[in-house]
């Protein structure tokens, strides 16, 4: 389907003007989106947003050099706390926050990436888990990050705009969120994209054929920790408070989750999968308020289960979905994704 | 065409952040009140690390049933609205949003955790969402003072204050220690104590903390016996202290054991101890001898006769909404969040529900300030013996 001939035409972003037709209604629907649907479901479209940048930068790692992280919700923690802390301490603007934290993060990330030359599979999960609920640990008992009660996070402004509302936030958060696809995109393009797939096809060869295996994997490590930071700084102003507590491994899993079941090694996958489990965890909070299916369940649960029946059920749909997109879809929500617009293609033939 | 699509991803951006779209709020008189229900929500983890503590919001489930049995409040009945948001501030943000525009409810009852209700606490106030007894002794609900957040929990520092004073005052102790969680819980203990200290002219002889992951604490044990302290002041959690009572006892060290109002569920903390627990002396800031608790007890077992956990998190669930229901009695027919929070601000010295001394006054919306202590008894009944104690500080 995808056949590419040449370098150029492998580099390209839009190929076709289909495409690019396509790019620019999804440009538009992004800007009325705020006009058309309300502030709750707005701010899920930002959980979305941030949860896709985390899954976009942990896919580079996992999907495509072939890692593993268990702890990227210590990234996402630095990144949050980073930014809260330099625009509460050191009086920076956003905009200029917005990207320390990404680098600090970063920073972080390639120390992380040293171990990764010698640890491989189980043993580096441990490594990157014991990083994650290590980073937790240390700022829940720091004064200067506030402690287990964590910090209130300053507004999120750009010079004399303050973003306040859902959608203003919305503006900011799509926008970032947009950049960052579009550099991984663009990113898996180049020579370092490359070279990151080489290394998780098979590293001895990669080294074979004069890629610095050292080199790209703790890049691979930081440019992750970049992404997952990002998130995190972003993350601290959809919620105005940041505190230890939130960032635990629960949230690691599921970033990884999300990665999984979106299809690893795509970008388009990670976009689909943060969508996908973000959108079921809010939404199956509600679900005794569904149409049918919810005064049942409700039923259910008050007479086989012990009252706190319902929302465990919740669990087990979540658990359910993601086993069958595993099970049925190898290639995970991508793959459905990848099928769905072959079919178009060729319609109506 | 390369050209052409970074200058337009240019355009497109600059358009992005330029926009900043209003939205529009639905304009109705009283969110929340019609003419026959008042709409009220709460989150509490019921999944997850902190699903123990979900009991709370299924207490105040069983609350709002018995009020509406009794006939509601002036002909409206409560609609209450529970949501699990499994201990996760986005989840608990989300929950607010929905109860804000979805459901549209009058205000938010309790709620359980610090970072989750901070998630949401801007929001609230924003839409004027009235919201009484988040369930922690957090400074952060009360400071800066926020005009519709009223707080039931004592704060934990007064409650330790009030502690000290009891066992350096009347159980004559004058050799303090206290063994504490290295946390911002464990902390505003120990603030608590070491305020009473300070002004008593004294010195603890020993500060123990203990990290939430620890699992074995024979050398805790051991640096407070080596400290001579004839009293410690426990603020910790339930498995801890019941460790921490068997290894004294191992090396033979049985000083009076003080503890914190989170291990005040006697019964419970005298099965986990073996019997050890007898005589400890404890803080509680709700009476489960009262009256109430007896017709709370028998409501649960008529409302949710499948409830598991009825110990002190499920009282709990009654015991921070009193107030609110009360607030919304005095408000009158004509219900609104000024007229709420007017209300609210006339409880003075209130005593007519597990807590005491109810104040709520424009100044200060920290409504409980008092504990009483109670000592175990030799079954694990729990013995009170002391009145009511208020802190007097600020």
């Amino acid at each position: 389907m995808d056949m590419k001939r040449g370098y150029y035409e492998d580099i390209e972003l839009c190929r076709t003007w289909t495409s690019l037709f396509g790019l620019i209604l999804l440009v538009c629907l992004f800007i009325a989106t705020p006009f058309i649907i309300g502030d709750y479901n707005l701010y899920l479209i930002n959980l979305i947003a941030i949860n896709s940048i985390v899954a976009i930068g942990l896919n580079i790692l996992v999907g495509y050099t072939g890692q593993i992280s268990l702890g990227h919700a210590g990234f996402f923690a630095i990144g949050a706390y980073a930014c809260v802390l330099s625009m509460l301490k050191l009086g920076l603007p956003f905009v200029v926050a917005l990207p320390v934290a990404g680098f600090v993060s970063a920073g972080f990330g390639f120390l992380l990436g040293l171990p990764s030359l010698r640890l491989e599979g189980p043993y580096l999960a441990i490594a990157t888990l014991g990083f994650g609920m290590a980073v937790t640990q240390i700022i829940s008992h720091s004064e200067f990050t506030g402690g287990h009660m964590g910090l209130e996070a300053p507004k999120m402004s750009l010079g004399p705009f303050v973003a306040n509302t859902s959608s203003q936030q919305y503006a900011v958060i799509i926008a970032v969120a947009f950049m960052m696809t579009v550099a991984a995109v663009n990113l898996m393009k180049t020579r370092v994209g490359r070279a990151f797939r080489a290394i998780r096809d098979s590293e001895i060869a990669a080294e074979a054929m004069g890629i610095n295996v050292l080199k790209y994997k703790t890049l691979s490590f930081a440019v992750s920790a970049f992404y997952a930071g990002v998130a995190g700084a972003l993350m601290a102003f959809a919620l105005e408070h940041v505190s230890a507590g939130s960032f635990n491994l629960i949230l690691s899993i599921t970033f990884l989750a999300m990665i999984i079941v979106g299809g690893l090694g795509s970008i388009m996958g990670s976009i689909l999968g943060a969508a996908l489990l973000t959108y079921l965890q809010i939404k199956l909070q509600v679900i005794q308020e569904a149409p049918i299916i919810g005064p049942l369940l409700l039923d259910l649960s008050r007479s086989y289960f012990t009252p706190e029946g319902l929302p465990n059920i919740q669990s087990i749909i979540i658990g359910s979905i993601m086993i069958a997109i595993v099970i049925f879809e190898p290639y995970g929500v991508n793959g459905i994704y990848l099928r769905f617009k072959r079919y178009w293609k060729m319609w109506p033939f | 065409m390369r050209r052409l699509s970074s200058v337009f991803y240019l355009a497109l951006l600059a358009c992005l952040v330029t926009v900043c779209p209003a939205t529009v709020l639905g304009a109705d008189p009283v969110r929340g009140v019609t003419d026959t229900e008042i709409l009220i929500g709460q989150w509490g983890p019921q999944t997850g690390p902190a699903a123990l503590w979900g009991a709370v919001a299924r207490g105040t489930g069983v609350y709002f049933d018995l009020v509406n049995e009794e006939g509601g409040i002036h002909g409206r009945k409560i609609k209450y609205f529970l949501r699990d948001d499994g201990y996760q501030p986005a989840k608990t943000k989300a929950i607010a949003k929905e109860f804000v525009e979805s459901i549209g409810v009058f205000g938010v009852a309790s709620g359980v955790g610090t970072s989750t209700g901070m998630a949401a606490r801007d929001y609230l106030m924003e839409n004027k969402v009235p919201w009484v007894g988040p369930s922690t002794g957090s400074k952060h609900w009360t400071q800066p003072l926020q005009k519709y957040l009223f707080a039931v929990y004592p704060r934990y520092s007064n409650e330790a204050f009030l502690l000290t004073q009891y066992t350096v005052e009347k159980l004559d102790k004058k050799k303090i220690a206290i063994f504490y969680q290295n946390d911002d819980y464990g902390k505003e203990g120990m603030e608590g104590v070491k305020e009473y200290v300070d002004k008593a002219g004294m010195k603890l002889v020993a500060e123990i903390p203990v990290e939430v992951t620890d699992s074995d604490l024979k050398s805790h044990a051991l640096k407070l016996k080596e400290s001579g302290a004839d009293a410690v002041i426990l603020w910790i959690l339930p498995k801890h202290a019941a460790m921490i009572l068997g290894q004294a006892k191992a090396i033979g060290y049985e000083p009076q054991w003080v503890a914190s109002s989170t291990l005040s569920d006697a019964p419970l903390m005298f099965k986990l101890t073996k019997g050890l627990w007898n005589g400890v002396v404890y803080a509680n800031f709700l009476s489960t001898e009262s009256p109430l608790a007896k017709k709370y007890m028998e409501a649960q077992k008529k409302f949710a006769p499948s409830e598991q956990y009825t110990g002190i998190f499920f009282l709990a669930g009654f015991v921070f909404v009193e107030p609110m229901v009360e607030g919304l009695k005095r408000a009158g027919r004509d219900l609104n969040p000024e007229t709420f929070v007017k209300a609210m601000e006339t409880i003075r010295n209130w005593n007519d529900w597990l807590g005491h001394d109810c104040t709520f006054t424009p100044e200060d919306r920290q409504g409980m300030k008092s504990v009483y202590l109670a000592k175990c008894g030799p079954d694990g009944n729990a013995v009170k013996i002391s009145d009511w104690l208020t802190y007097k500080g600020k």
